[in-house]
């Protein structure tokens, strides 16, 4: 498998208190990759490390096959980037905007803009200083998407924005990669957005990446199970356990928070004593929240 | 007819939108011949990143149900009236075993369920 974006033990120190711990990130070419993480944990940061906007400290980076930051600026050229303050002149039009982005690059689609600036009813003559939040984030990923990239990195793209406008954006970029092979990297805390369009998912949490997988295999990998009569110390266990709980008191016996579980792996609890009452699914919210809690929480 | 896709569910959803076409490919509903969307504009509906489309008209066309041709799209196929029956017939079957497993966390057995189940249908009185 090829990867869009290589990081591999990146580190980089922000102010006193924050810093990026050995980063390991895989991007699959091809996959639309979910960056989720909490506000603060490092997602902002991971991402301009990337883009060669920061400078790491030790490690190594690869972005469409090329070393960040040495050949940054090839790279950027292919890379159509949301970041998570827009950068747009006040004083501009809609209009002059779109003409002044797309002078910056050689596979600029002229035509692809005006579609976009048509089905998201953005009026060519409007000052971008007047546009509502809802424009703003139409025009970013019009500007982004009529680039021709070959990778689109999102940071917090639909942030802010209601749910019409989200709707709009998200649809826009599933259609530009139905069209064109293309790498989406997109950062977001709205779980429930990620849940739906993404294949793969990297999790941040305090400057770690804690999980990186298949959408799939992570859904269907973390499951809160509840167990009776188990034993007090367990070993060997063919799952990851990640929490044991007292149960709420009604069922009685405990709750187990497991990663990596695969059906056959019932016979487990059988083979100490123990018994399995139920196996409950979870989402991609859920999932990610008891992850994160139990990360927390070494030992719990 | 791709109203019920539930991205929280634990069923992939190639899967559910698979499910969804087979669904209606043995209820007649969809029939030989029909088109099915592209997979741009069903992404687009649903959603949904393309490549879960792509994998589910793959998984369709694997099992016969449709054929995907280069440059004009995925069509439905002829199954023929026996497959359909046996179509009709496993998702019975799945409904069933779903309705169990709940029955089960309920604490109830097969027997309450199939108690309910006719008097549901009216073939016994209650």
């Amino acid at each position: 498998m090829t990867h869009a974006i290589e990081m591999r033990g990146v580190h980089h120190r922000l102010g006193k208190t924050f810093e990026i711990r050995d980063l390991t990130v895989n991007v699959p070419s091809g996959s639309i990759y979910g960056f989720l993480g909490p506000n603060g944990s490092g997602k902002t940061t991971t991402i301009r490390l990337m883009l060669g906007l920061l400078r790491r400290g030790k490690g190594s980076i690869q972005v469409l096959g090329r070393p960040i930051p040495a050949d940054a600026a090839r790279v950027l050229a292919r890379t159509g980037y949301v970041p998570e303050r827009p950068h747009l002149y006040d004083s501009f039009s809609i209009g002059e905007a779109i003409k002044y982005h797309g002078a910056f690059f050689r596979t600029w689609d002229a035509r692809r803009a005006e579609e976009l600036r048509v089905r998201f009813r953005l009026d060519a003559a409007g000052r971008i200083g007047r546009l509502s939040k809802g424009e703003t984030g139409k025009l970013m990923m019009l500007l982004v998407l009529a680039q021709s990239p070959d990778l689109l990195v999102l940071d917090e793209p639909t942030d802010g924005l209601d749910p019409v406008v989200r709707r709009d954006v998200l649809t826009a970029v599933l259609d530009y990669v139905s069209q064109r092979d293309a790498t989406v990297f997109i950062s977001s805390h709205l779980v429930h957005e990620l849940e739906r369009i993404c294949d793969w998912v990297g999790v941040m949490d305090d400057g770690r990446l804690v999980a990186e997988m298949p959408m799939q295999t992570f859904k269907s990998g973390i499951k809160r199970l509840r167990v009776a009569d188990a034993p007090s110390l367990v070993s060997d266990t063919p799952f990851v356990l990640l929490a044991r709980e007292p149960g709420d008191g009604l069922s009685g016996g405990e709750v187990w928070v497991v990663r990596g579980w695969q059906d056959p792996m019932k016979q487990y609890f059988q083979g100490v004593g123990a018994r399995l009452r139920e196996v409950v699914d979870l989402d991609l919210e859920e999932g990610f929240v008891e992850l994160l809690r139990t990360f927390r929480t070494p030992g719990a | 007819m791709f109203d019920q896709i539930d991205p929280r569910s634990p069923t992939p959803l190639y899967d559910q939108i698979a499910d969804r076409i087979r669904v209606a490919v043995a209820a007649g509903e969809l029939r030989p011949g029909d088109p099915l969307p592209s997979v741009r504009r069903l992404a687009g509906r649903l959603r949904v990143n393309p490549a879960t489309v792509v994998q589910a008209y793959r998984a369709l066309e694997a099992e016969g149900f449709v054929e995907m041709r280069q440059g004009s799209g995925t069509f439905v196929l002829d199954i023929g009236v026996n497959r359909r029956d046996a179509e009709r017939h496993d998702q019975a079957r799945d409904l069933v075993r779903d309705v169990l497993a709940d029955a089960a966390r309920l604490g109830l057995s097969g027997e309450d369920v199939l108690r309910a189940l006719r008097l549901e249908i009216g073939t016994e009185a209650g």
